[in-house]
């Protein structure tokens, strides 16, 4: 329908681009949902990792959760060298999760903003000039700040920030075990301009079938099925042709 | 026994420089506004009586990285955190707490 093609952002992910006219949008912010062990980390580590190796495309991992540690020994298993990239610096992990923290805080005033996190962010992108990055989870920062408002506001202006650069940005999210929203906000699905949903669905009482939902894109005609999705060997991998049998 | 010693540890603390770390960016909104606070919180102290280390993470984002701070302004005082323009009540109970801590 429209007069230009959008320029896509090739996934990474076996499978996936399939179902998304070729990619993400190059330049979106894009919302990777699901409970606890769906495989968002290692999706969006495997968006970085296959970013730089297929595509020459440097990236950025904002880890607030997992320490870098054990990021690079759980994709380790995938064949996915991580400390390899770091040191040839295409890779920039920088880890700000709770470990890390230094100080404890003790108040929070409705007068912030989040220029701190985006300072951090866009030094390290300018530094290896990313084209892709990724932060790991934003449920972390619904844990750290009460002022939900503003905390909308500024996740918002930053992602607008650092994906006007031309980057392509991957959010996680977690959704809680009984939650059937989004995550722990549920802003983040009108902030991102994409919202893929991952399962891991009981389909018996013995086996669990996973998936993957491509809930929005701007500007793509994308599936509206929930697809099979698996974790292999090599990382996560799609099968656009079959339907999830948990649906 | 230790905490009976009030007198001997409370000269210590006097002699003991409190620290702040303000965190600011250039633009941060609000931070003028919070500089202020503290600037008038602990202008009925002696001056000699603080360290303040000021960051401006536009700057410095190695700094932010460092201490962890993603929100501004922040303010730190022996390793508590404030975030967003301080009551000055805040400030004085963090003073209060960083020389209890150095006593203890
Ligand atoms: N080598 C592997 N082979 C197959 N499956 C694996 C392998 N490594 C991890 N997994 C699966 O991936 C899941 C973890 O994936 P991941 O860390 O990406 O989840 P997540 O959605 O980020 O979870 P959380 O919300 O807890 O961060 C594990 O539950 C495990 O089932
Ligand atoms: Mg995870």
């Amino acid at each position: 329908m429209s007069q230009y093609k959008i320029e896509r952002v090739k996934t990474g992910i076996p499978g996936l681009d399939e179902l998304i006219e070729g990619g993400f949008p190059r330049g979106d912010t894009i919302l990777v949902a699901g409970k606890a062990g769906t495989g968002k980390s290692i999706l969006a580590t495997q968006f970085l990792y296959r970013g730089i190796v297929d595509y020459g495309e440097p990236g950025v991992l904002i880890t607030l959760e997992e320490p870098p540690r054990l990021i690079k020994r759980n994709m380790m298993r995938f064949g996915m060298d991580l400390e390899k990239l770091e040191k040839e610096g295409k890779l920039a992990i920088v880890d700000l999760s709770p470990a890390r923290t230094t100080s404890v805080n003790i108040e929070e005033y409705p007068s912030f903003d989040l220029s701190g996190l985006e300072a951090i962010i866009m030094h390290h992108m300018k530094k290896i000039n990313a084209q892709r990055v990724v932060i790991d989870t934003l449920s972390i920062l619904a844990y750290k700040f009460k002022s939900r408002d503003i905390l909308r506001e500024e996740i918002f202006k930053m992602c607008a920030n650092i994906t006007s650069t031309g980057c392509t940005l991957l959010l996680t999210s977690e959704i809680p075990a009984q939650d059937t929203g989004l995550g722990v906000f549920d802003i983040e699905a009108f902030l991102a301009s994409g919202v893929i949903v991952l399962y891991n669905e009981k389909i018996s009482d013995t086996s669990r079938s996973r998936s993957i939902e491509v809930l929005k894109l701007r500007g793509s005609k994308h599936s509206s099925r929930i697809h099979s999705m698996r974790i292999t060997d090599e990382g996560i991998r799609v099968w656009p042709g079959e339907i999830s049998p948990g649906t | 026994m230790t905490d009976d010693d009030a007198a001997v540890s409370e000269e210590d603390s006097e002699s003991q420089l409190v620290e702040i770390i303000f965190f600011k960016s250039e633009t941060c909104a609000f931070c003028p506004r919070a500089e202020e606070v503290l600037r008038e919180t602990i202008e009925d102290f002696g001056p000699e009586m603080f360290k303040i280390t000021t960051y401006n993470v536009t700057k410095n984002p190695e700094k932010a990285e460092e201490f962890g701070v993603f929100a501004l302004p922040t303010i730190i005082i022996g390793g508590m955190s404030v975030t967003g323009i301080p009551e000055p009540e805040m400030l004085l109970k963090m003073i209060l707490g960083f020389k209890m801590g150095v006593r203890s």
